[in-house]
C-alpha cells in the first residue's frame, strides 16, 4: 500500500531532527555522569554511535522494526516500555474527548442549523467563537482553577489512594473520574468547531434538490431531516476528521501536560527538558504514527458511509 | 380534476417591500389530460408548480386563491394533511434528476420509501420491481445508486418513485432540459405512455415550445406571473393569439428558411421588482395600443382560447371572463 | 483601495472593531516602555504576589477627586501573602511623571499594581506590555517566513511538476504527518537548552516556520495546477517569459485572495505556538516576558493558581488576540471572495 512510504520518511525525518543538530551531542553523553557506560555501550552497538550518520539511520530503523526504541538516560528503562504506558493513556483521552465532542456538537449543529438566522443560533455560534479562539491550554488552566476550588474534579494523576485495595470496577470508575478533567478541557476546545462545520454542513444538505424530492413525496420533517440531510451533511465530516486529528493530538498532549495527566504529551515534554533524545525521538515517532493510524481509520469510515467512494 | 383559480404569491424577504410574483394564475386540468406551461426561465412556472403541492420557498406565500383538487381545496389545509397529498395524489418531477437523487442511498430505496401502502419490506421490494420495469429499467438497477445510472436512467427513477402511489396528478418541471434529444424523447414518450395507462393528469412546465405543443393536450403561456393565453395546443400553435405567444412560436428554428434571420424578441424578461405599468408585455410588443401602457389587461376569450390582451377585446365573438 | 475598507466595514463590523483592537495592541506593544509604570525586571520583593491595586475616585468620606489615586499597600502577612488597602495613606496617579518619559505612575512611596505582581514582585501590568512585543512579533514574522517559503515552494512544485512535484509533495505529507505539537518540541529539543535569549527568539520563529510552510504549500500547489492550464499563461509562455516569471508575476497573484485570508487566520497559530514552547519553559526565557511564559508558572501549581488568579491575564490577552485576529480573518475572507463581488 502507499503508505509504507510515509512511515519510512517519517522514521527518517524524526532520525534526521535529531541527528542534525548543531553540537556534537554524543560527546556530550559521554561526558554526562547520569549515563552509565553500560548503556553508551550498549548504545554503541545498538545504534552505531561511532558509525557514519546514515549507516546510524539503518541502525535506527532496524530497531524500530524490532520494537527497541532505545533506552531513557533519565529513568533507565526501555523507551518502548515508558510509551507503552503513556500510549493508552492518551489514546483513552483522545478517545473520550473525540465521542464527547461529537455527542455535543453535532445536535447542537443541527438544531442550530434548523434555527439559522434567529437568537438560539446568534447564541450558539457566539459561544462557538469564543471555544474556537480560547487557547486549549488556557481553558485546562480554568478548568483546573475552578476544580481546585470547588474539589469537585480530581486534578492529575489516573489513580486515587485507594487504588491498590479497589476491585476491577471500581478501578475502571476512578479512572473515569480522573479522565473527566482533562476530557472535559479537551472537549470544550473542540467542540466549538465542529458544531461550526456541523451547522454549515447541515445547511448546505438542507438546501440540495434532493429534499425537495423527499418533501415531494409525502415525507413527514423528521424523515427528510435525519434520513436524507444528516446522512448526507455527515459524510464531509468524515473527512474533516481526519484533517482534524493532528490537531487533536497536539491539543491533547498540551491538555495532559496542564492538568497531569500522563500520557504520551508528558513523556515528550519530559523527555526534551530532560535532554533524554532518544526518548523524544520515537514519541515522536509514535505520535506521529498515532496520527496515521486514525486517519486510517477515518479513511475506512469514509469508504463505508459514502457509497460514491465506495464503488469507484 | 385540478382546478387553480385566481392565485396570487408573493415574496417576503425581511426588511423588504413585498414583491408580488403570481398573480390571477387560473386553469384547470382534466384527468387523462396534459396541460403544457411554457414560459421563460424566470416568469414563475416553477413557483406555479411549488405552491400547487405547497412546497414554497420559506420567504414565498400564498396571497389567496383557491387550488383545487378533487374537490378540497389545498390552500386551506394543513401541513400535516399535506402530507397526504404530496406523493399519493400528487407526483412530482424536475429537472437535473442527478441532483435530484439523494446520492448515498441505492435508488431501489428511495423508490421503496415512497411507497404509503401498509405492505410488508418483501412487498414493497416487489413492488418497486414492478415500477422499475414500467419505466424501462431492470430490477437489477434496485441496488444501484444514483452516480452509477444516466442522467435518462436516473429521470426514469425518478419517474417511477412519482407514480408508484397512482397519483391523479403529475408535475413534471422542466423533465427533460437537461437531458440529451434522444434521450429526451424517450423520456416524453413514457411519461405518455404512463399517463395514458393510469388516465394521470398532467401538468408540464417547460420552456421549449415546440415540446409543449407536441406533447400537450392544451397549452398555457406564462409572461411575468401571469397567464397570458391558455387554448389547445395544437391551435395555439397554428394561430397564436397573444403577441408574446407569437413572438415565442416565432422563435423557433424551424419555421425559418436556411439562412433567413430569426428574429428575437426585442427588450428582456422584466424584473418583478419593477414591473412595465399596465400589460406588462407592452414594452417589447409590437401591436401596443396606448391602453395596453396604462391599464392591464383582463382575461377575453376567442373561442375555446382565453387571452390576456386588449387586442380581442372589441371585436365579434368575444365576452370579457 | 478605499473601496475595499469599505466594502469590510458594511459587511463586517465585528472584523473591523477586531482590525482597531489590534492596531491598539500593537501601538500598546511598540509604546511598552513609555506606557508601562515599571520596568518589566524591576523587582519589589516585599509585595510578591499582590493583588491588582484598585483605583478610585471616591475616598472613605465619599468626597470625590478629580485625580484618581490608589491606597498603600500594607503588607499583613509577607509569609501567607495577604495585603490590605491602607486608607490612611493616599497617593495620587500623575500623568507624564519624571519629565514625560512614562505616561502615568505614583509617588515612588506608593505602588501600583494594576494587574498585580507576580511571585518576585514584579508589575504584571509592565511585564503583559513587554510581553506583548514578543508575543505579537513572533506572529507576524513566522508567518512572514513560512508565508514566503509556502507561495515559493507550492507555486514552484504546481507549476514544474513532475519529479520535483513528487518529492516536494511528500515531503510536505511527512511534515504534516506528525502532530504539531510532537513537532515543535522534538525540533526544540534538537537544539542546546541553553542559548542566548536572541538565538532562542529567532530559533522559534525558525522552528514554527519550518512546520508552517507545509500546508500553505500544499494548497497553493493545487491553486497552481488549475491556474496553469489558464489561457493567460499560455499566452505568458507564448511571449517568452521564464518560468520564474510566469509564476511570480502571474500565477502567485491570483492565488492571492486566499493567501491573505489564510494569512491572518493562521497568525494565532504562531502566537499559540510561542506562548506554548514559554509555557513550558522552552521558549523565551527570564527575565524576558512572554504572554507565555508568564503562564508558566500556573502550571502544576495549583496554589499559586487558586490563590493568584489575575496571573491568568496573561491567557486572557492571548484569547483576545487570538479572536480578533479570527474575527478579521474571516471579514476578510467574505470580503475578498470572489463570489462576492
Amino acid at each position: 500500500m502507499q503508505f509504507i512510504p510515509l512511515l519510512l520518511g517519517m522514521t527518517l525525518l524524526s532520525f534526521l531532527i535529531i541527528h542534525l543538530a548543531p553540537g556534537d551531542y554524543f560527546t556530550q553523553l559521554k561526558m554526562n555522569p547520569q549515563i552509565s557506560p553500560e548503556t553508551i555501550a550498549a548504545m554503541e552497538k545498538n545504534f552505531g554511535l561511532d558509525k557514519p550518520v546514515m549507516v546510524q539511520y539503518f541502525y535506527w530503523l532496524k530497531n524500530i522494526l524490532t520494537l527497541n526504541l532505545g533506552e531513557s538516560f533519565a529513568y533507565h528503562v526501555p523507551n518502548a516500555f515508558l510509551i507503552r504506558q503513556r500510549l493508552l493513556n492518551t489514546i483513552s483521552l483522545s478517545v473520550f474527548s473525540i465521542t464527547l465532542t461529537w455527542l455535543v456538537a453535532i445536535p447542537l449543529g443541527i438544531y442550530a442549523a434548523q434555527k439559522n438566522g434567529r437568537w438560539q443560533e446568534t447564541l450558539l455560534s457566539s459561544l462557538a467563537y469564543v471555544g474556537i479562539s480560547l487557547p486549549s491550554f488556557f481553558l485546562a488552566m480554568l478548568l483546573v482553577f475552578f476544580a481546585a476550588r470547588t474539589l469537585v474534579l480530581p486534578v492529575g494523576g489516573t489513580t486515587s489512594i485507594f487504588w491498590k485495595q479497589a476491585s476491577l470496577w471500581q478501578k475502571f470508575i476512578d479512572y473515569l473520574h480522573h479522565l473527566l478533567l482533562p476530557g472535559l478541557a479537551l472537549t470544550l476546545a473542540g467542540t466549538g468547531s465542529l458544531y461550526r462545520l456541523m451547522k454549515n454542513n447541515f445547511l448546505e444538505a438542507l438546501g440540495s434538490p434532493y429534499i425537495l424530492t423527499a418533501h415531494a413525496k409525502g415525507l413527514p420533517r423528521f424523515v427528510v431531516l435525519y434520513k436524507h440531510a444528516l446522512r448526507n451533511a455527515i459524510n464531509p465530516m468524515i473527512t474533516i476528521f481526519g484533517y482534524e486529528l493532528s490537531s487533536i493530538l497536539s491539543g491533547a498532549a498540551l491538555v495532559e501536560i496542564i492538568t497531569n495527566w500522563p500520557g504520551m504529551g508528558r513523556l515528550i515534554l519530559d523527555a526534551v527538558l530532560s535532554q533524554d533524545l532518544y526518548l523524544v525521538m520515537a514519541s515522536l515517532l509514535i505520535g506521529g504514527f498515532l496520527l496515521v493510524a486514525g486517519n486510517l481509520i477515518a479513511d475506512i469510515l469514509l469508504v463505508i458511509a459514502d457509497p460514491r467512494i465506495r464503488l469507484k | 380534476m385540478l382546478n387553480v383559480k385566481n392565485l396570487k404569491v408573493s415574496f417576503y424577504h425581511q426588511g423588504k417591500i413585498p414583491v408580488n410574483i403570481l398573480s390571477e394564475v387560473e386553469f384547470d386540468i382534466q384527468s387523462g389530460e396534459s396541460l403544457a406551461l411554457v414560459g421563460e426561465s424566470g416568469c414563475g412556472k416553477t413557483l406555479t408548480a411549488l405552491s400547487i403541492v405547497k412546497l414554497l420557498p420559506r420567504h414565498a406565500r400564498i396571497d389567496r386563491g383557491e387550488i383545487n383538487l378533487l374537490g378540497d381545496n389545498l390552500v386551506n389545509l394543513a401541513e400535516k394533511d399535506m402530507l397526504n397529498i404530496r406523493g399519493k395524489k400528487i407526483g412530482m418531477i424536475f429537472q437535473e434528476p442527478s441532483s435530484y437523487l439523494n446520492p448515498v442511498y441505492s435508488i431501489g430505496n428511495q423508490i421503496a420509501e415512497a411507497i404509503r401502502a401498509p405492505l410488508t419490506k418483501k412487498e414493497k421490494k416487489e413492488k418497486v420491481f414492478q415500477a422499475l420495469t414500467e419505466v424501462g429499467l431492470k430490477p437489477m438497477h434496485y441496488w444501484q445508486f444514483p452516480h452509477q445510472l444516466s442522467g435518462g436512467m436516473q429521470q426514469r427513477s425518478l419517474i417511477a418513485m412519482a407514480l408508484i402511489n397512482q397519483p391523479a396528478l403529475l408535475i413534471a418541471d422542466e423533465p427533460t432540459t437537461s437531458l440529451d434529444v434522444t434521450t429526451a424523447i424517450q423520456i416524453m414518450t413514457l411519461i405518455q405512455t404512463l399517463q395514458e395507462k393510469h388516465r394521470l393528469a398532467l401538468l408540464l412546465i417547460t420552456h421549449d415550445i415546440a415540446l409543449a405543443c407536441h406533447f400537450g393536450d392544451r397549452l398555457a403561456v406564462m409572461y411575468a406571473g401571469q397567464i397570458v393565453e391558455i387554448g389547445p395546443a395544437k391551435k395555439i400553435f397554428s394561430s397564436p393569439l397573444h403577441p408574446y405567444t407569437e413572438n415565442l412560436i416565432g422563435c423557433l428554428p424551424e419555421k425559418y428558411q436556411p439562412k433567413q434571420t430569426i428574429s428575437a424578441i426585442p427588450g428582456s424578461v422584466p424584473d418583478f421588482r419593477r414591473l412595465p405599468s399596465g400589460c406588462s408585455y407592452h414594452p417589447r410588443c409590437r401591436y401596443r395600443l396606448p391602453v395596453c401602457t396604462c391599464s392591464q389587461p383582463p382575461v377575453f376569450r376567442r373561442d375555446d382560447i382565453k387571452v390576456r390582451c386588449f387586442r380581442y377585446g372589441k371585436t365579434l365573438g368575444t365576452e370579457k371572463s | 483601495m478605499i473601496n475595499f475598507w469599505n466594502r469590510l466595514k458594511r459587511a463586517n463590523r465585528p472584523a473591523c472593531v477586531s482590525l482597531v483592537l489590534l492596531l491598539l495592541l500593537y501601538l500598546a506593544a511598540l509604546l511598552a516602555d513609555f506606557i508601562a509604570p515599571y520596568p518589566y525586571d524591576s523587582q519589589f520583593r516585599e509585595y510578591s504576589l499582590c493583588p491588582p491595586t484598585r483605583i478610585h475616585f471616591f475616598d472613605r468620606d465619599g468626597r470625590f477627586h478629580w485625580r484618581p489615586f490608589v491606597y498603600r499597600i500594607a503588607i499583613v502577612n509577607p509569609a501567607l501573602k495577604e495585603y490590605q488597602e491602607d486608607f490612611s495613606t493616599r497617593y495620587e496617579i500623575m500623568f507624564f511623571p519624571s519629565g514625560g518619559r512614562r505616561l502615568f505612575g505614583v509617588a515612588p512611596e506608593g505602588k501600583i499594581f494594576l494587574f498585580g505582581t507576580d511571585l518576585h514582585g514584579r508589575d504584571v501590568f509592565s511585564r503583559v506590555l513587554h510581553g506583548a512585543r514578543i508575543s505579537l512579533s513572533i506572529g507576524l514574522i513566522g508567518v512572514s517566513i513560512s508565508f514566503f517559503l509556502g507561495l515559493l515552494i507550492g507555486g514552484i512544485s504546481g507549476y514544474i511538476g513532475g519529479r520535483l512535484d513528487t518529492v516536494l509533495m511528500r515531503l510536505v505529507e511527512i511534515i504534516m504527518t506528525f502532530p504539531g505539537f510532537y513537532l515543535l518540541l522534538a525540533l526544540r529539543a534538537a537544539f542546546k537548552p541553553n542559548i542566548s535569549s536572541l538565538q532562542l527568539y529567532l530559533l522559534i520563529v525558525v522552528i514554527m516556520s519550518l512546520i508552517g510552510w507545509a500546508s500553505l504549500a500544499r494548497v497553493i500547489r493545487g491553486m497552481v495546477l488549475s491556474l496553469k492550464e489558464e489561457e493567460f499563461v499560455m499566452a505568458s509562455r507564448a511571449l517568452g517569459l521564464s518560468s520564474f516569471r510566469i509564476i511570480t508575476r502571474h500565477i502567485l497573484p491570483n492565488t492571492f485572495s486566499y493567501t491573505i485570508t489564510a494569512l491572518t487566520l493562521s497568525i494565532p497559530g504562531y502566537i499559540l505556538g510561542e506562548s506554548t514552547l514559554s509555557l513550558l519553559g522552552l521558549g523565551i526565557q527570564e527575565p524576558y516576558p512572554s504572554w507565555g511564559n508568564m503562564l508558566s508558572i500556573c502550571v502544576g501549581n495549583l496554589r499559586i493558581l487558586t490563590g493568584a488568579p489575575w496571573m491568568l491575564i496573561p491567557g486572557g490577552c492571548i484569547f483576545l488576540t487570538v479572536i480578533c485576529f479570527n474575527f478579521l480573518g474571516d471579514g476578510l475572507r467574505d470580503v475578498l471572495d470572489p463570489k462576492n463581488w
